[in-house]
């Protein structure tokens, strides 16, 4: 059974990064940052393409953001894809998940979409929200956390993560939505042919006209949003930082477990 | 617009989710502010006793008993909480930033077009302007967002961001009848999977030596494996490392692995995601070895190392007793 897959992959600054506040306060200062996949949407693209590759199909990739967006889109094709969509929605930040999440569904609906992808989440702001709003704008049933995903039937069976271990297993039917985990598969590299061929594909843009609206702020939700600041976090300032060489810091670790009675002898 | 705030419980094959208690003090502090009165919907069935425990925190719990809800489907729930909020009008509904949490409230807020805040460590009411706080860019930047609406909103909690409810009398169950279709179902549950445990239980230990992304190579686990040994302690790991399968997955700290609390945790090139410190940071003593000084893991520990696990951690075993 060929499925029409349109995988959401999001462009975030390296989570191992050192941030600082906008003088204004409403976003990072973000002119020497490096960007990347998101972490959980690297599974989600890898489970999109191996999907195709079992099944038939076609997988759209799909993002919501500026231009510097299409390095990711380009090694998306490279993994895969069959074709890169980018929203032009130029928010650097996009804090506004609601309204990201509209504007993807509006796109996702002017593609074939038996089955929709996510991350379970993006590294930078961790709402976990994205998947599951689309889903409801859509109206389509969904899985979050999935880990594992058979196409039976005409349908899906997925295995879904809770807490502590634990897994619910669910039949769905199409279309449908699901939010990958982290470790769902293992994301393969791209060759070095398709990254050359990648590097020439065309990528579609979708601008606010080509969704039927007159402007992005025409797609925004019931509520009206706004960052009133960002901050560094408050200083909890209770770990004893040992610091000085390498050696002083290993010989006073020591030295405190001694104390505290963890090392015996 | 009401005043009241719902709160949804969570609940897996009888047990109330302890996370939810948390919610519930949450939930009357915010219902405090909107001069309304904090709620507790709890959807099952068969699990009366669960109510009946909510309602010991001293407020209202609409209980609502449906073969239907057996098992948590994100459709079942929704339809029911959608038309709840619709009856009720109530000011907020929490929900907890659980795996089920948020596959239920960004789909709900969706259906029943509410705006939607997620993974709040804080959430206070100023008029019609709801303000959350928010951990952005890895827990390093913290955000205050404000949503302004006439609609009721929905938020998701983070676990452990509020101190749990106490007892308290007053409260009541009230049954709510369900009436749900079972063919808008679209999502139906099949069964609930174990994982199977063939390995030791980190969760026993009194030491426990995790070690993270930091160590770069499967090859330096060698290291850890031989600090957690001289300290008569088990090898734990952050889920990047049971993801890459170099420890199994009953090794793995945090949310979705075990919860630790020994009496000393030592994270050797973890960062402290969420998801991780969820699981380890009620541990007796934290240390903490990390190259990155603004890493969260040193808001968590009690005593930091910022260094390369990979250079200290020989050093440490040269000190230390074989």
């Amino acid at each position: 059974m060929a499925i029409g897959i349109v995988v959401c992959l999001k462009q975030i600054p390296n989570p191992d990064l050192q941030f600082q506040v906008a003088p204004d306060g409403h976003d990072i200062k973000r002119e020497s940052l490096n960007y990347r996949i998101n972490g959980a949407d690297e599974y989600a693209l890898e489970e999109a393409v191996r999907l195709k590759e079992k099944n038939g199909g076609r997988v759209v990739a799909l993002t919501a953001g500026p231009k510097r967006a299409e390095q990711m889109l380009r090694e998306a094709l490279a993994k895969g894809a069959d074709e890169a969509v980018r929203v032009a929605y130029e928010d650097p930040a996009g804090f506004d998940v609601g309204k990201i999440a509209r504007i993807l569904a509006a796109a996702v609906k002017t593609l074939p979409h038996d089955l929709v992808l996510t991350g379970v989440q993006s590294d930078d702001v961790t709402n976990s929200a994205t998947g599951g709003l689309i889903a409801g704008i859509l109206g389509i049933p969904h899985a979050s956390v999935v880990t594992k995903v058979v196409v039976q039937g005409g349908g899906l069976e997925v295995t879904t993560e809770l807490e502590g271990g634990l897994n619910r297993v669910y039949a769905l039917s199409l279309p449908a939505l699901l939010t990958i985990q982290f470790g769902a598969n293992v994301p393969r590299y791209a060759p070095l042919p398709a990254i050359m061929k990648a590097a020439r594909a065309p990528i579609k843009e979708l601008t606010p006209a080509a969704l039927g609206v007159p402007s992005w702020d025409a797609l925004a939700g019931p509520y009206t949003f706004k960052v009133r600041r960002l901050s560094p976090p408050p200083a909890k300032g209770r770990a004893e930082m040992l610091s000085g060489k390498a050696d002083d810091q290993a010989r006073r670790l020591v030295q405190m477990l001694r104390e505290k009675g963890f090392v015996r002898a | 617009m009401g005043r009241d705030v719902l709160v949804v419980a969570e609940h897996l094959e009888g047990t109330l989710a302890p996370s939810t208690i948390e919610l519930i003090a949450k939930g009357r502090d915010l219902a405090a502010q909107s001069g309304g009165s904090p709620k507790a919907v709890v959807l099952g069935h068969g699990v009366s006793t669960v109510a009946e425990s909510i309602a010991g925190y001293g407020l209202e719990v609409l209980h609502v008993d449906d073969p239907a809800f057996e098992a948590y489907t994100a459709d079942g729930y929704g339809q029911v909480l959608q038309r709840l909020i619709e009856t009720d009008a109530p000011r907020l509904v929490l929900l907890v930033h659980s795996a089920q949490g948020y596959d239920l409230a960004p789909a709900l807020a969706a259906r029943a077009n509410l705006p939607l805040a997620t993974n709040c460590t804080d959430l206070r009411l100023e008029g019609q302007a709801l303000v959350v706080t928010r951990r952005l860019f890895n827990e390093k930047v913290q955000a205050e967002f404000e949503f302004a609406s006439d609609r009721p909103c929905v938020a998701t909690v983070r676990p452990g961001s509020a101190k749990p409810a106490e007892p308290s009398a007053g409260g009541k169950v009230v049954p709510v009848a369900a009436a749900i279709d079972p063919s808008t179902v679209r999502a139906r549950f099949l069964r609930l999977e174990r994982p199977s445990v063939e390995d030791i239980d980190i969760a026993a230990a009194d030491v426990v030596v995790s070690a993270g992304r930091g160590i770069q190579k499967k090859e330096n686990l060698a290291l850890v494996e031989e600090f957690a040994k001289r300290l008569g302690g088990v090898v734990g790991a952050s889920r990047p490392l049971t993801d890459l399968e170099w420890l199994p997955k009953t090794r793995q700290v945090g949310q979705s692995g075990k919860t630790v609390r020994p009496k000393l945790y030592i994270a050797c090139g973890i960062s402290g995601a969420m998801q991780h410190v969820a699981g380890m940071k009620d541990s007796g003593l934290i240390i903490a070895i990390n190259t990155d000084p603004s890493a969260p893991i040193f808001e968590v520990a009690h005593v930091g190392i910022v260094g390369n696990v990979l250079e200290i951690l020989p050093l440490i075993l040269k000190a230390l007793p074989s």
